[in-house]
């Protein structure tokens, strides 16, 4: 969408905006963007109406026919595989008036028929079929000018199809930057990639995407008291500076960022997440460089999320409490919001495709157990995320300013192989102050 | 005794259980051998043979066995579990119980039961509440101290869950 040419374009700056811009670089972060109907209207129009967003993995539709429905904002999208095996996005939404031609979440289709009117599509898009076309419509009428509309911009990177509203936004790999070598941490640990291990659970939780995507690009100091359960129970470790541990990465400019754990000095964990030997020694072949090798031989929990609403996190697990080896696993997962305070978490559960059956079963299990609707971890985060929600959009709460001010004074790492700039520590906030630098960035300019 | 009306007694015994959060002894009524599912349902077209659509055999919000239920009920004991800390104030709502005939087998006596659940959840101050509707396939076990809950499968009326999480069970 172009500058100056948005409905908000012409309004004041939000006040909760002007509070951000102004003290960011202090560490100072108004609660009121949390939980803000007008920030949020401005969100959809200057962030995700021109970001690149996440669809779905291509493993989701590997034959032709196969789709599954999926949104940007309230945009409906059939992410469909045509029979020339190429994935389209096709906005869920008649020429005619405006029906849905697909109700369906997923399946498999070779034409979308509209139940209004009759009209029918190919799953590419093109207009085949229009009841009494000749008598209704005439000589004139031109069915090729009447396909389904196609998402403005749709690109995939390992197996992942991201789509883009906006027809001039930079291309998916100039979006991701340095993020791209973070990703092929988890999508090139394999030749054959990744696939998913299902439909993806879908909730709705009372708070922010922000909020979410907060615990996941930076947040490992939450561990130790919101996961209090778990590190009872010996699942999360009980050292209080573990979540300390480990890198903290941003990509400058672009807003995304990583945290790669290792092993806290004198732990005993298997390298590689504890991955299966032969699981580790076909990544060793097929990393594209040799330091994202030696990064990933020594990583134990790792997350990334891309700006704007996408997160991935990858930790070493195990399928239960008393399960004796571990068993990493493997989460994507979109914050999708659906009002101001308001998200759908679209989550997935993703493994290597060529890893041995048995492990697969299991990953599965070290997923749904910790993450997900009803995760043992996520349970409490989500509780959590719902009440701060809460609070930011109260009276009161709302002139509050949070402190985002932990490890302002870390000194880089510099010796950090990877690209973005690293800190050799996670207890910092840097991910975040990055992400609402790039936040800003599009919510002003 | 009829094995319907032992049926239904376990099952409102155990809703009770449910709803009084005192899961340790919830946990007790079922087998070793135990496997808790709910699926995850999807919007799909009408299946041509009837019944039940969408519901996806690779993909769960639950799929348990007792070791990781005994996970989940010590969790809930920590005094830390904030998603149930304060509890849910819960009541499951069992109905249309059908029970079939029940069948010798190699683990002992079983039997095939379903239930409509709707469960009531309303947490904190608030005024809302979360209305949760399911079929409850199970398959209950006779032992020596009496009916056990060997399997169930919990089959949602619900694409995107209602809710902010799953704390508890169905």
């Amino acid at each position: 969408m172009a500058k100056g040419k948005t409905a908000t374009g012409a309004k004041e700056v939000p006040r909760a905006l002007q509070e951000l811009a102004q003290g960011l670089e202090e560490g100072l972060v108004p609660a009121g963007i949390l939980n803000d109907p007008e920030v949020f209207a401005w969100e959809q129009e200057r962030i995700f109406a021109r970001s690149w967003i996440y669809l779905g993995h291509a493993s989701e539709i590997p034959s032709p026919g196969d789709y599954v429905l999926r949104y940007i904002l309230n945009n409906a999208f059939i992410l469909v595989r045509g029979e020339d095996g190429r994935v389209r996005a096709l906005l869920d939404m008649c020429r005619h008036r405006g029906m849905r031609v697909c109700r369906a979440e997923a399946g498999n289709a070779s034409h979308f028929r509209c139940p209004f009117h009759g009209w029918t599509y190919r799953n590419d898009g093109t207009l085949v079929g229009v009841p009494a076309e000749r008598e209704a419509f005439g000589e004139g009428f031109r069915k090729e000018e009447w396909g389904l509309l196609p998402i403005p911009r749709l690109e995939e990177v390992d197996g992942l199809l991201f789509g883009n509203l906006d027809p001039e936004a930079p291309s998916l790999e100039e979006w991701l930057g340095g993020a791209k070598w973070y990703l092929e941490l988890v999508t090139k640990r394999s030749p054959e990639g990744l696939e998913v291990l299902g439909p993806p659970q879908r909730f709705v939780v009372p708070t922010d995407w922000k909020l979410a995507l907060e615990t996941f690009i930076s947040d490992s100091y939450h561990t130790l008291m919101t996961h209090r359960s778990m590190i009872e129970l010996g699942i999360a470790p009980r050292d209080a500076k573990y979540a300390m541990y480990g890198e903290q990465i941003h990509i400058p400019g672009k807003g995304h960022g990583a945290m790669v754990v290792g092993g806290p000095p004198g732990a005993k964990l298997p390298p590689f997440w504890g991955y299966p030997a032969e699981m580790m020694e076909r990544a060793q072949a097929s990393y594209p460089t040799r330091e994202q090798w030696e990064v990933a031989k020594e990583t134990r929990i790792f997350l990334l999320t891309l700006f704007p609403n996408f997160s991935l996190h990858n930790p070493i697990r195990k399928p239960d409490h008393l399960y004796p080896t571990p068993v990493p696993m493997l989460t994507f997962r979109v914050w999708h919001p659906l009002g101001p305070g308001r998200i759908e978490v679209i989550s997935w559960g993703m493994v290597e495709k060529d890893a041995p059956e048995w492990f697969k079963e299991k990953a599965r299990h070290s997923y749904l157990r910790f993450f997900g609707s009803s995760g043992t971890f996520e349970q409490d985060d989500t509780e959590i995320w719902s009440h701060v929600a809460q609070n930011a959009g109260s009276t009161l709460g709302r002139r509050l300013r949070f402190n985002y001010q932990m490890g302002r004074n870390v000194p880089q790492d510099p010796n950090w192989p990877g690209p973005g700039v690293a800190y050799p520590i996670n207890f910092t906030d840097e991910n975040l102050r990055n992400f609402y630098r790039r936040y800003l960035e599009l919510m002003l300019g | 005794m009829d094995p319907t009306r032992e049926i239904l007694e376990v099952l409102y015994r155990e809703a009770e259980l449910l709803d009084e959060g005192r899961y340790r002894e919830w946990l007790a009524l079922t087998t070793e051998d135990v496997v808790y599912q709910v699926p995850v349902r999807l919007t799909r077209e009408r299946p041509p043979e009837g019944g039940y659509g969408g519901v996806s055999p690779s993909m769960y919000h639950l799929d348990e066995d007792r070791t990781s239920l005994e996970m989940r009920v010590a969790r809930l004991e920590t005094g830390f579990a904030w998603a149930e800390d304060p509890p849910s104030r819960l009541r499951h709502f069992v109905s249309n119980v059908r029970v079939g005939l029940p069948q010798e087998t190699a683990r002992g006596t079983e039997v095939e039961v379903r239930s409509n659940l709707l469960l009531f959840r309303s947490r904190w101050d608030r005024p809302e509440f979360t209305l949760l509707s399911a079929e409850r396939r199970d398959l209950w076990r006779r032992q020596e101290d009496g009916w056990r809950l060997a399997r169930r499968l919990v089959i949602l009326d619900h694409s995107t869950l209602p809710t902010h999480n799953l704390s508890f069970f169905l």
